[in-house]
């Protein structure tokens, strides 16, 4: 069996065992993920040495059988997921901040990772409906986990995640009576330019946009992100919101009519440096430390998106290196940014950006993380983040008639800076320190730490990533 | 290939700093000799291997580190005859800050803290310096950037922080526009490395907007921290920070790393013939110009007296980029010298305000009366300091201002002679007060905070002798290059080599 499938069978494996004996057992499911880990990198390894493999379960071809793909990105987003999944529950075991031990998060967590890596590796709209679906009741449940004053977010959160799949379902309903296909690469041979092809695609786009939290359709995830655990937090904005964005950038990329897609494209776009500037300014103005994460990541979304569209809209290929680049270094740097807000507000007693008044003193290290991974945020050199505009800005710079889209990642640049720096400006505050209500965890923090080196040590190995990116395609 | 060692000399000279920075943070405060011998035995090194390294590259090897980093443009840390210059100035001025920091702070809390960010900020400096090509700049760049923010608000008052925000805000708006102007660029062509005369003749027709459009983004990026007009305000707000390290954004980094960048985007990106061709010249010399004017007239107005040495900061590194911008080989020498004519100046002159304000309480220009009769030593190097600022011959300051003068008039400039004596009468117009308020006023019978940090005496015991040591050295050095300015080891002989090999290749 490939390392693929196996990396995927060991959290669910994991999930059920826990379930099974009613276990709680963090350290049981941090083995399994460094397991899983493993695996995912032997599947990177040989997709490397050999290129991208299908993977037909049970020995059935599509249409019939269900289809799996590792390609580059695929396999990438293996490693990825299970990097970030242990990163998060070594924290989550480790930290008495977390919220989370001896709690469902655990079983849920492995669902969650099992959830994701079987929607990187599909390649079939239902199957994609099924994780999606799996996605958002896991990404729910584990809201709840926080207690009763998470119930409210995380109710909103569980609705809008089902109207969203039921937009889903419709727009793959229709596919299906129009083509009798749900392969992605069988449709895309087939698709043709017509009305129920556009409304299908707009269903889908409207259900995925609404999942991944894309701007305007943004409203729900600042509340639900922030009343979360913080390893929950962590999870949610550093993976749950990319699954949707795989899906929707699969379709487009893949499905839509050309004419179409050129189209949407800058509306993507445009929506993208809305959700920059907007995200940005939420952030900046919010005197909550986790919202002021959560809006983080709404922003962040916008360069993806920014890049989908501009991707669609120019059927130039290079921006999906750099729209994935964009998702991987934020996902890190999120993980990051969430531990350590989330640990220094528990140590601290508040949950007040003010009350991180002199918290470059009180608790350096959680707050070196928090604004070395704001760093990467920013885009600044050399961090992953940075590596990221890097890609998307050459093709922004190509030809005059392109160089207002720059402008938006120049504000999209500065607004992040700005939020990212209100916090590091208090930090350095002085005058008037907020005493710890606790000793500050020192492993803990460095914990937070991790996530964010690891994401400016991408930078030393950008150069092959993206020329493995842009040769093998994604 | 000449063996190993001069690939990896450039990277030993960031990291010389760079790790001894990262132990520093690990330490506690009463780790008092441990830190200290850290911080002298950097700051030695460094100064060796960049004796090494002067001496390989007068004897004609070459020091070069690359690894991949970006598709078209990889991290490279090179050592040409600019960078020596800027890092020769840069180790000799850390090592006698180092030594100014460490009697300044004695006793003041989070030092480990301090001297961490400060080896940081100087290992940024040297990656400035040795960078090979604009991506390298660039990354460097920042991180100077952010190793200098906690310098600015180390004291933490609500006064500090407000500095920090407003150079933060500066500082990142303009790496955001370097950044967008070196992507720019790299759209382009790509980022190789420098070169004498520039790289981006082959495109000069096809892509002349972008062109012009990547030297605006770029001299935005770099003239906020130049600080040259309108993008200038951060740094009188920065005077709030320790004497050490407005030394350091002053003379040693900051400052110099945005002039610095001005002659490499200049002479080795863009070319003598290109920014000829494209007409960029003009702007940034009448920008210059302006900056040397208003930077001067604003001096005359400040009381406090590190508001007048920034205001001063402020003129007199346009220097730099005039002589930049006149684009003539006479010019261009005085622009390179005034690099390290101005660094050991200026660096002498804060180091010399902030005696005054540790030893007797001297913040405003008005309580400088007499000083010169209880600090004779401090004073007599602010004095000459002073002097070295207004030109007057045979001080470092003279040699540049010389050199600029008949480099305009050799590329017909001549209204550029008009600015520097206006910009000559409004420095003795605003130092010459000093000097006859610290010499010839009556000294207070009582001094505004006197502090004990010497034997009281006038003289060699006026202050703390690590205050006064760098304070004697750079005068010293200030002097010798002004007056060996002919010799072949002056810093102006070097600049002579630079910019012969800009003008002739």
């Amino acid at each position: 069996m490939s390392a693929a499938l196996l990396s995927l069978l060991v959290p669910l494996f994991t999930a059920l065992l826990l379930l099974l004996l009613r276990l709680r057992a963090g350290g049981l499911v941090i083995a399994a993920n460094a397991l899983s880990l493993g695996l995912a990198v032997m599947a990177l390894s040989t997709v490397v040495s050999t290129g991208t493999q299908q993977l037909n379960l049970g020995g059935w071809d599509a249409p019939l059988g269900i289809r799996f793909e590792l390609g580059p990105l695929t396999a990438s987003l293996l490693v990825f997921t299970a990097l970030v999944h242990l990163l998060v529950a070594v924290y989550a075991e480790r930290s008495r901040h977390s919220q989370t031990r001896d709690t469902d998060f655990w079983p849920l967590s492995c669902l969650l990772h099992t959830s994701l890596a079987a929607l990187w590796l599909s390649r079939d709209l239902f199957n994609w409906y099924v994780t999606l679906e799996l996605l958002g009741l896991v990404a729910v449940a584990m809201v709840i986990l926080s207690g009763p004053k998470a119930h409210a977010p995380a109710l909103r959160y569980l609705l809008l995640s089902l109207a969203a799949s039921l937009c889903y379902l419709l727009g793959v309903a229709l596919i299906y009576g129009q083509y009798g296909v749900l392969d992605i690469r069988l449709l895309a041979d087939m698709v043709t330019d017509d009305r129920v092809t556009r409304l299908a695609l707009l269903l889908l786009t409207l259900g995925l946009m609404l999942k991944a939290a894309l701007w305007p359709l943004h409203q729900w995830l600042p509340a639900a992100h922030a009343s979360a655990p913080t390893a929950v937090s962590a999870l949610l904005s550093a993976l749950v919101v990319k699954g949707p964005l795989f899906i929707l950038w699969m379709l487009w990329d893949n499905l839509a009519p050309v004419e179409l897609a050129r189209q949407a494209g800058v509306f993507f776009a445009v929506a993208g440096i809305a959700a920059l500037i907007s995200g940005g300014w939420a952030a900046l103005r919010t005197p909550w430390i986790k919202v002021l994460v959560a809006y983080s990541t709404v922003a962040q979304l916008g360069y993806a998106l920014l890049a989908l569209g501009l991707l669609l809209h120019w059927q130039d290929p290079t921006l999906s290196t750099a729209l994935w680049l964009f998702v991987i270094a934020h996902g890190l740097a999120k993980v990051s940014m969430f531990l350590a807000a989330g640990e220094m507000q528990a140590t601290l007693g508040s949950r007040k950006v003010s009350a991180l008044k002199g918290a470059s003193q009180t608790m350096p290290i959680a707050m070196f993380a928090f604004a070395v991974a704001g760093g990467s945020l920013v885009g600044l050199p050399p961090s992953g983040g940075f590596v990221a505009k890097w890609v998307l800005l050459q093709p922004l710079f190509s030809q005059p008639s392109h160089w207002p889209w720059a402008l938006g990642v120049l504000l999209g640049t500065l607004a992040s800076a700005a939020y990212v720096f209100r916090v590091v400006a208090i930090a350095f505050d002085r005058a008037d320190p907020n005493r710890p209500d606790y000793d500050p965890d020192t492993s803990a923090q460095w914990l937070a730490m991790l996530p964010a080196l690891v994401v400016w040590a991408m930078a030393l190995m950008s150069e092959p990533v993206i020329r493995w990116f842009g040769e093998a395609g994604l | 290939m000449t063996g190993a060692w001069t690939t990896f000399l450039p990277l030993a000279l960031v990291l010389s700093s760079l790790l001894p920075g990262l132990i520093i943070f690990t330490l506690r405060e009463d780790q008092v000799r441990l830190r200290i011998s850290l911080n002298l035995l950097a700051a030695t090194l460094k100064l060796c291997l960049v004796g090494v390294m002067l001496w390989g590259v007068d004897r004609g090897l070459s020091f070069r580190f690359a690894i991949d980093f970006l598709p078209g443009g990889g991290l490279v840390l090179q050592a040409d005859a600019t960078s020596l210059q800027f890092i020769t100035l840069s180790a000799v001025l850390w090592l006698a800050t180092t030594v100014y920091a460490i009697g300044y702070l004695e006793n003041s809390p989070l030092r480990s803290r301090f001297f961490g960010y400060f080896s940081l900020c100087v290992s940024a400096t040297m990656g400035v310096a040795l960078a090979g090509n604009m991506v390298t700049f660039l990354l460097f760049y920042e991180l100077l950037t952010l190793a200098t923010f906690p310098l600015v608000v180390h004291r933490g008052s609500k006064k500090a922080l407000h500095a920090g925000r407003v150079y933060l805000a500066y500082t990142m708006g303009g790496g955001a526009l370097l950044l967008m102007g070196v992507a720019l660029l790299h759209s382009l062509i790509g980022s190789p490395e420098f070169q004498p005369g520039g790289y981006l003749g082959p495109m000069l027709d096809a892509h002349r907007p972008s062109l012009i459009l990547a030297f605006a983004l770029m001299i935005a990026g770099l003239g906020v921290k130049a600080a040259l007009i309108p993008l200038h305000g951060w740094l009188p707000q920065a005077m709030v920070a320790p004497a050490p390290v407005s030394a350091l954004l002053h003379a040693v980094a900051v400052v110099k790393a945005g002039a610095f960048g001005i002659i490499r985007v200049v002479f080795d990106v863009y070319g003598v013939e290109q920014m000829q061709a494209l007409g960029l010249a003009t702007p940034l010399l009448a920008l210059a110009a302006a900056t040397i004017l208003y930077g001067s007239l604003k001096a005359l107005q400040q009381q406090e007296l590190k508001k007048r040495l920034a205001y001063s900061t402020i003129s007199q590194v346009s220097y730099i980029t005039l002589g930049v911008a006149l684009l003539g080989p006479l010019a261009a020498v005085a622009a390179l010298a005034h690099l390290v004519h101005q660094g050991l100046m200026k660096v002498t002159l804060f180091y010399c305000a902030g005696n005054f304000a540790e030893t007797l309480g001297i913040h405003r220009i008005r309580e400088m009366d007499g000083v010169g009769k209880r600090m004779p030593v401090t004073m007599t190097a602010f004095t000459l300091g002073a002097l070295g600022m207004i030109g007057v011959p045979p001080t470092a300051g003279f040699i540049t201002k010389w050199y600029l003068g008949i480099g305009a008039l050799d590329v017909g400039q001549d209204w550029v002679l008009l600015v520097l004596v206006a910009s000559g009468l409004l420095n003795a117009a605003y130092f010459m007060p000093l000097i006859y308020r610290g010499w010839f006023s009556a000294p207070p019978a009582q001094w505004p905070e006197e502090r004990n940090l010497g034997n009281g005496k006038p003289g060699l015991g006026e202050t703390h002798w690590m205050l006064l040591a760098p304070v004697i050295f750079t005068t010293v050095l200030s002097l010798l290059v002004g007056i060996f300015a002919n010799t072949e080891l002056s810093p102006l002989a070097w600049s002579q080599l630079i910019i012969d090999r800009q003008f002739d290749p």
